[in-house]
């Protein structure tokens, strides 16, 4: 019984790992650019695409792979803030969340056109390897995801509080208008918020793909949670995005095992109702830190 | 001059959707009016509360899909009759919509639109779950009673054409009485600065509730239409999100918290989606959705208050002849 | 124009004539070019899209699947087996009993959602002259055309397996093996790798899952299996490892999932991963499709299912396979084989009822009884309706993987190769 438990733990986290590196992209967004961005799915599906692509035609494994599609995705995150986020920035906020829609539709038929809908799927050497002991078992792919996703979030967290422009991007994100008498110019800040998220989100996707299939849809499956653990987490801070989707990850797996199989999300959905109801603002208060 | 225009164009509101079935009788396209009337409907259920007090719920699908429900399971398993079931489920929404908003309400900005959808997609897993009430994830059809208007089921499509009108010029009606009383004016205020209307002594929590219930019970009604419609109802069609983010997204691209505003952008963008349907469907999958895709980016790009101030723009400025007006905010 | 059309009554009254009546043949003329012009037009505004020629006799098929959307795969091969189908028959002189009037596919996308099949299937009826439809391939959004269909009395002929297809219908065809029958396959299979199976059953919570996995509750006491395990999930997961970790807590030797494609490509690395040593038996949907050993490569090997078609059951259906993999470059798979017997079978009853009426094909349909040709590719190779719609010869086969490719295995007389035990 407590080896059940046990795995269903290990399950949670290592998933949790890949859930933080979306959710993560998502609150910095939102602490930053004061948007919701919906289309935050669909740009781990590009990453994920990217590291097919680079595993098929040259054999570069996906783990590898995030040299490549970090940056790409860094670069599209700035074309997307410079070019379209920016001109709905203003006090309205619900053309700037239909704009982000649309935008995930758009990414997602292109992709359905440009990739057709079928599954394409990367065998690495350790795909399908576990570590066994002490009759658990910890997937090798899933154990590099999370580490890795552990690290980059480790450094997006030390890159805002060391560096300038984090500590920048930090200010931005409390008070837009100080920031702009500070000398902070709030666009620039905006486009390297938002290239970092992206740039997870490519991450998240490049670790993902030795043990998941890509495809058109593939984004909507992980964005629903993180947007919970974005909630959960309360929207802007960092660490309360990490925390709360490796808790999610947790329950969920704990759901499936002791409640149902088809009961995973139902209690996730009541941990989030449940918190809001108490705290409204989620578990970590309201700062970004 | 404009007292004549104002009665012609009143006459032809009347006049044009009334005879509309009876000119065009091609079932697709009869098809697509329905779905308009049917989005517009909704979007102006949506509308009072997401457009005149700017509570941007994206999770109005509960509130359809409780009336889809109870109208369903009244009339399949009690042999009950839609048009009551109709109502019966208009009223367990509006009840519904007490314990969603007091948990909703409480919440600012993004949390109050993240915690509406999960409550919509909370409603969904708990029927998809359970099925011994309401049939699970499987779903039901609505027995084939052929023609029963009593039972909401009729031979001819112009027939649902109308039902489905009535309920639009139900919700144009109750939106025009509310935003002309006191009511109306209290909800714009909430919904421009919540923080100084109850300064100057407005009940935000119970104007909320109060536009929150009518909404809900508007909603609930279209669910129910929706049902007898399709024959079909499953957890996964009656509480999707694509239809919260329909009703919220005609009354943004036509213009919120404004009378027509949903009829416009419903207009719009179904006929939009239809055509490039046609047009496009059976080749390559995903152009069509693509295409459909940036033309909502490009409107929202371009006029983000929504398109129905264009339309507003230019008959003031064609038709009236007055000078265009200065835009103070975006 | 072709050669055997049937005359009018007015060009064969007059046709000795006709060079002394210049102003009859005009008046035709100008007519089928009119009719022509105006199919063009009404095709084009309904996006049909018509694959051969615009006489004004041609039969008119619909076909609706989903090309895109989350089963997206899967419709694009029917697609592609549903014109093989009509190209085949076309070739071989279409209809003869109408004067070797041509089969006219119009193919519609439902975009793997319920509303849209609702109302794609309306605007194919509606917007066209149909004599049949066929379609869905998710059981869910066959139920909807099927309703639509019996409302617009246009008869529709599917493979898709949910009992509930044949209650209270009259205009609704199933020529192949019901989900009930599927999970009483499934169990005898189980008994071919073990004396003692116990079994874990996991579904997707929608029509296709639970049909099938009510069916294997019932029947399996009466096969001597044992079930362990009886989970109905959420389909589209991101991570199967819970589900797998009850299945091994369960003491399962064997595993049963209906599911659709991506879940089933996550299940099968997942058991990998746990190094579970279960006999996985994938039932029918996404599992027998080329795209699963795509996906999931050697592991698939030697994994069971079961199916409604295979293209190894006679020579005609390999005939099929051949053509298909000639223009699609991948194997005939389950749906798609049964689309095309379908269409034969669509084919037969026209040639029988001598009109395109839909009314009169249901007629004709309902007395189907074929042995020979490709209208009898079935486990059995036979198709006969009974009052129900059914198949009275209908049974699924027993399939696996067997490098790279699907082969029947059960039961022994539809055995085309043997069981690989691992």
């Amino acid at each position: 019984m407590l080896e059940t438990v046990a795995q269903a733990v290990i399950n949670g986290l290592l998933i949790g790992g890949i859930y933080a590196l979306v959710s993560i992209g998502v609150t910095l967004i939102f602490g930053v650019v004061k948007i919701v961005n919906f289309a935050q799915g669909e740009f781990v599906m590009i990453g994920m695409y990217i590291s097919f692509y680079l595993a098929t035609q040259f054999g570069i494994d996906p783990i590898l792979s995030l040299f490549v599609s970090m940056p790409v995705l860094f670069v599209i995150g700035v074309l997307v803030q410079h070019f379209l986020i920016r001109r709905v920035l203003g006090p309205n906020d619900m053309p700037q969340i239909f704009l982000t829609f649309a935008l995930s539709l758009l990414l997602l038929n292109l992709a359905l056109l440009l990739f057709s809908a079928n599954y394409r799927t990367v065998h690495t050497s350790y795909s399908d390897e576990a570590l066994h002991f002490a009759g658990l078992y910890i997937p090798v792919a899933k154990l590099i995801a999370f580490v890795v996703a552990m690290i980059l979030s480790l450094a997006l967290w030390v890159f805002l509080h060391t560096t300038d422009l984090g500590k920048a991007m930090r200010a931005a994100s409390q008070n837009r208008d100080v920031a702009t008498l500070m000398g902070i110019n709030p666009n620039r800040v905006f486009c390297v918020a938002f290239g970092a998220a992206l740039a997870l989100a490519g991450a998240a996707g490049s670790l993902l793909m030795p043990f998941y299939s890509a495809y058109p849809f593939v984004g909507q499956v992980f964005v629903l949670m993180a947007f919970v653990a974005v909630v959960l987490g309360t929207l802007g801070n960092v660490i309360g995005a990490l925390v709360a989707s490796l808790m999610m990850g947790i329950a969920e797996s704990l759901g499936i095992q002791f409640v149902g199989a088809d009961s995973g999300l139902i209690v996730v959905f009541a941990m989030l109702l449940l918190t809001l109801a108490f705290k409204p603002n989620g578990l970590g208060g309201g700062r970004v830190r | 001059m404009a007292n004549r225009w104002k009665l012609l164009s009143l006459a032809a509101l009347v006049i044009v959707p009334v005879a509309l079935p009876q000119v065009v009788t091609g079932a697709f396209a009869q098809d697509i009016f329905i779905r308009i009337l049917l989005f517009s409907f909704i979007g102006v259920a949506w509308n009072l509360m997401g457009g005149y007090a700017k509570q941007l719920s994206l999770g109005h699908a509960a509130y359809f899909g409780l009336g889809a429900y109870t109208s369903t399971i009244m009339q399949v398993d009690f042999g009950i009759s839609p048009w009551i079931g109709m109502v019966a489920g208009g009223i367990v929404a509006m009840l519904a919509s007490l314990p969603i908003g007091w948990l909703c309400f409480r919440l600012r900005g993004p949390y109050f639109t993240i915690a509406t959808i999960a409550t919509a997609q909370a409603l969904m897993l708990i029927f998809l779950k359970f099925r011994d009430f309401a049939w699970g994830a499987e779903g039901t059809t609505i027995p084939n009673l052929g023609s029963s208007p009593l039972m909401m089921q009729f031979e001819t499509k112009a027939s649902y054409y109308y039902v489905v009108l009535g309920l639009l010029a139900l919700g144009l009606v109750i939106t025009y009485i509310i935003e002309q009383s006191w009511m109306g004016y209290y909800l714009v205020a909430i919904g421009e600065d919540q923080d100084a209307a109850e300064a100057i002594g407005v009940n935000a929590p119970r104007i909320k509730r109060d536009i929150y219930m009518i909404s809900a019970f508007l909603t609930a009604l279209a669910g129910t239409f929706y049902v007898q419609y399709i024959y079909f109802i499953d957890p996964a069609t009656a509480f999707n999100f694509s239809i919260s983010i329909e009703a919220a997204l005609v009354s943004i691209v036509g213009g919120i918290g404004t009378l027509w505003g949903p009829v416009v952008g419903t207009v719009l963008l179904e006929t939009t989606s239809a055509l490039l349907q046609s047009w496009l469907g059976s080749s390559t999958g995903g152009i069509q959705l693509t295409v459909y895709a940036l033309i909502l980016m490009a409107v929202i790009l371009w006029r983000p208050t929504g398109l129905i101030g264009v339309m507003l723009e230019a008959w003031q400025r064609f038709v009236l002849r007055k000078p265009a007006r200065v835009r103070t905010s975006p | 124009m072709e050669e055997n059309r049937q005359q009018s009554v007015l060009t064969k009254v007059h046709d000795k004539d006709r060079d002394a009546h210049p102003m009859l043949s005009k008046r035709q003329s100008r007519r089928k070019f009119l009719q022509k012009a105006g199919g063009a037009i009404a095709a084009g505004a309904f996006g049909a899209v018509p694959l051969r020629g615009w006489a004004a006799d041609a039969i008119n098929i619909g076909a609706l699947y989903p090309t895109t959307g989350g089963m997206a795969q899967i419709g694009v091969g029917c697609v592609a087996a549903a014109k093989l189908a009509v190209d085949m028959i076309n070739e071989a002189g279409g209809i003869k009993s109408l004067g070797g009037a041509k089969l006219n596919l119009i193919i519609s996308d439902n975009q793997s959602d319920t509303t849209v099949t609702r109302t794609e299937t309306d605007r194919l009826i509606s917007g066209n002259k149909l004599s049949a439809i066929h379609g869905c391939f998710a059981s869910a959004l066959t139920l909807i055309a099927s309703e639509v269909c019996e409302r617009a009395k246009v008869p529709i002929i599917t493979g898709s397996s949910t009992d509930q297809l044949n209650k209270g219908r009259t205009y609704t065809f199933t020529p192949f093996a019901r989900a009930s029958q599927f999970a009483k396959a499934q169990l005898q299979m189980s008994k071919l790798v073990s004396d003692q199976p116990k079994v874990a059953v996991i579904f997707e919570n929608t029509a296709f899952g639970t049909a099938t996995s009510n069916g294997l509750k019932e029947l399996a006491p009466g096969e001597g299996v044992e079930i362990v395990m009886f989970e109905p999930y959420s389909a589209g997961f991101t991570d199967a490892s819970p589900l797998i970790n009850k299945v091994k807590a369960s003491g399962a030797n064997a595993l049963f999932s209906v599911s659709y494609l991506n879940d089933l490509i996550l299940i099968v690395r997942t058991v990998k991963q746990v190094g579970l040593n279960v006999a996985i038996n994938g039932g029918s949907g996404g599992f027998v499709i080329p795209d699963f050993y795509k996906n999931v490569g050697k592991l698939a090997e030697g994994l069971q299912g079961v199916a409604h078609w295979n293209h190894d059951m006679s020579a005609d259906s390999e005939k099929v396979n051949v053509e298909y993999k000639k223009r699609t470059g991948e194997f005939l798979f389950e749906y798609a084989g049964g689309l095309v017997a379908q269409t034969y079978m669509l084919a037969d009853a026209l040639e029988r009822a001598g009109s395109a009426d839909p009314q009169k094909v249901r007629e004709a349909l309902s007395a189907l009884d074929v042995s020979a040709g490709y209208a009898a590719m079935a486990p059995g190779g036979k198709v006969k309706f009974g009052p129900d719609g059914k198949n009275i010869y209908g049974r699924p086969l027993g399939v696996q993987w067997q490098d790279g490719d699907l082969a029947s295995v059960f039961p022994k007389e539809d055995a085309r190769k043997p069981l690989l035990k691992s």
